[in-house]
């Protein structure tokens, strides 16, 4: 069984007296261990669903299952678990607290999944050598590069070790070099085994996933395998 | 997320805004404050109200008073012999019910020492007067069955009476001397102690009051002054009680009752009482006590109810209700100004809500609950109440220094345990019920939309 399961899921939001069909029927399924690429203009639906499959939202109507579990009519409650326990986040603009140093930022999941201290801090450590941030533990994040904090928020999406990590445009706001960083450590964790989404409207970083889902109007137009790729991007 | 940890943010979010979160705490600090400073205040009022009437006997001491008679009486009222000694002497054979008791004739007099001559009133009395007057005898000795049963000419005087009539001897220990007390010679035995309230032994203290200023050593005041001294601390409701003459009441009836000359015509001794006064032994069968009382003074007023009580428990429960009232309205203006202060709590909390939306929606994005984001408001919102509170406490320690720096002669503001608990946890409670709202309103965002923001 895939480890994401969509059918015939939709999404409508209502705007004023205007209703929004947002997804129009989506079926899906994510296997364990894919790196998939969600791409679509804006406007396209692809944010939507991004959210639905993060758990941050549930559908209008259809199922939608993540790891055997039927989160579409799932309580808010639920779904904070959902999010806590098998769902990794990376945004586009990081979404690090400026208040909290790197490491209080990697905790955080682990917080709210309410493990001791001396664990939280042990598991937080291993994930921020993971993204090679050692030396940078105690730094707030307005201490970071663009793509240092991108890594925090890769580290913090690990930490808990997901079932699936989410990244929404995760290139978005950095240049070419060090998208390219970042894109290469969505690949190597790929090869480690996790399973990833990636939503992008780029092409080029589309390219590099394994997989190729496009998204148009609320419907998948286009779900095809890319040709291996080089190690080198 | 657990308790610590919520406490933790909390106080490091307060932190991050030192002079805002100052600010949304000062109404809460004021609030405490002035509650507080109000419930020392009205304590220490009652504590001088108590001090007062517990100087004046207590509420154990009860007066027999005379009363119209009813109109069915009204034709034999005659045949009551009125209040008299006997009367009290009935009254001191009610068992275990009745401690004290004793008759008082009032007397005008005209009290002589050497050059020096006033006017009093004197208290003729059994020895019980003075225990149930609480009056204590500071030399000498107070008056005994002795005197009564003698007759002796023998009279027992407050501290002003004495200054007033040795005035250039301070502190004078007139015991020993004789007096003339209507154109008869009596001996002091005993003077009395000096009474004043804790108010105005402190005014004395603090010099405030030139005029009652009080040296024990006596070497502040100077003869010429000494008019000044104790005796003009007329504002004093002790004063009555420092100018008491007390002398056994047979000696006043047979020097100054035995007759009774209206015109040319001698009614004969007047036997009848000024006062009959006795105190209650057991406070809690004040009711008992009374009914037993007047049972038997129904024997000896032949049946004639000419006779009533006087007692201070009406008294008492004026004060005990007027304190109440005082306490009560002001708590409630403090009370006022410590909800304005959650209001304030309330506003600011929203208002970091609003700048933390992001955050929010980050920490609900990485497994947050809508608890566990309304924890971390009520929490911060309660740190603020608790700061406040404990700020305000301290607070109310300066705000009643300056009280008592401005009118240092009225009582002095108790601080009382009691009271600084209840004060505490009222900003303690403001604080957490204010972060409710913005609590729940925050617990209610979307995720989504709070990542969308901003």
């Amino acid at each position: 069984m895939a480890l994401i399961e969509l059918r015939n899921v939709t999404k409508r939001y209502r705007v004023g007296e205007q209703e929004i069909n947002a997804l129009a029927g989506i079926d899906l399924e994510i296997a364990q261990g894919e790196f998939a690429a969600i791409i679509g203009p804006s406007g396209s639906g692809k944010s939507t669903l991004m959210h639905l499959l993060g758990c941050l939202d549930t559908p209008s109507t259809g199922t939608m299952t993540i790891d055997g579990m039927d989160v579409s009519r799932a309580s808010s409650n639920k779904l904070a678990e959902m999010r806590n326990q098998k769902i990794g986040f990376v945004f586009q603009s990081f979404n690090l607290l400026v208040k909290l140093n790197v490491l209080q930022n990697v905790e955080l999941p682990l917080i709210y999944a309410g493990i001791p201290s001396s664990v939280r801090r042990e598991k937080a450590l291993a994930a921020i050598e993971r993204v090679g941030l050692t030396e940078r533990v105690n730094n707030t994040p307005l201490q970071l590069s663009g793509g240092q904090m991108q890594r925090v928020a890769i580290a913090r999406a690990l930490v808990n070790s997901p079932k699936i990590i989410f990244a929404d445009e995760p290139t978005g706001n950095l240049d070419s070099n060090t998208g390219a960083t970042i894109l290469e450590m969505f690949r190597e964790l790929s090869r480690q085994g996790s399973t990833i989404v990636l939503v992008t409207h780029d092409n080029g970083i589309a390219a590099q996933a394994a997989r190729r889902i496009e998204i148009r109007d609320g419907r998948i137009v286009n779900d095809t395998i890319n040709p291996p790729q080089p190690v080198a991007a | 997320m657990n308790l610590w940890l919520s406490l933790l943010v909390g106080f490091k979010e307060i932190w991050a805004h030192k002079f805002r979160s100052f600010l949304t705490m000062l109404g809460v600090i004021l609030g405490v404050a002035s509650l507080l400073s109000m419930f020392s205040l009205t304590a220490g009022m009652a504590h001088g109200v108590r001090e007062y009437i517990t100087q004046l006997g207590g509420i154990e001491l009860v007066g027999v008073i005379k009363q119209e008679v009813p109109v069915e009486q009204e034709y034999k009222w005659e045949i009551s012999p009125g209040r008299t000694v006997a009367d009290a002497e009935a009254i001191a054979k009610i068992p275990h019910l009745v401690s004290l008791v004793s008759p008082v004739v009032e007397l005008p007099i005209n009290i002589i020492a050497g050059p020096n001559n006033f006017r009093y009133e004197a208290q003729a009395v059994w020895p019980d007067y003075l225990p149930i007057n609480k009056h204590n005898v500071a030399f000498g000795r107070p008056l005994s069955w002795l005197d009564v049963e003698e007759a002796k000419h023998v009279c027992v005087v407050g501290r002003l009476v004495v200054d007033k009539l040795w005035p250039d001897r301070p502190d004078y220990n007139a015991v020993g001397e004789t007096v003339l007390i209507n154109q008869r010679p009596f001996t002091v035995v005993g003077i009395f102690e000096f009474y004043e309230s804790d108010r105005d032994k402190r005014r004395r203290e603090l010099g405030i009051d030139k005029a009652s200023a009080y040296s024990s050593s006596g070497n502040l005041r100077s003869p010429s002054s000494s008019s000044y001294s104790r005796s003009s601390s007329r504002y004093s409701s002790f004063t009555r009680k420092n100018s008491t003459v007390v002398m056994p009441i047979s000696t006043a009836f047979y020097e100054f009752k035995s007759a009774n000359v209206v015109g040319k015509e001698d009614q004969g001794p007047d036997y009848r009482l000024d006062r009959l006064i006795f105190q209650v032994a057991d406070i809690d069968r004040f009711k008992e006590t009374l009914d037993r009382v007047a049972d038997m003074l129904r024997v000896t007023h032949r049946g004639i109810d000419d006779f009533g009580f006087d007692t201070r428990e009406e008294w008492f429960e004026r004060n005990e209700e007027y304190i109440r009232n005082v306490r009560a309205s002001g708590g409630l203006i403090a009370g006022i100004s410590l909800l304005v202060g959650g209001i304030g709590i309330t506003n600011i909390m929203l208002a970091s809500i609003t700048e933390r939306i992001r955050e929010i929606g980050v920490r609900r994005a990485v497994g947050a609950k809508g608890r566990d984001i309304f924890i971390q408001i009520v929490v911060e919102s309660a740190v603020i109440g608790v700061i406040g509170g404990l700020l305000g406490l301290v607070a109310s320690l300066g705000v009643m220094k300056i009280l008592v720096a401005i009118s240092p002669g009225d009582n002095a503001p108790v601080l009382e345990f009691e009271n600084v608990v209840i004060s505490f946890s009222f900003a303690v409670i403001i604080g957490v019920v204010s972060g409710i709202y913005p609590a729940v309103k925050a617990a209610r965002i979307e995720p989504i939309e709070a990542l969308r923001y901003g």
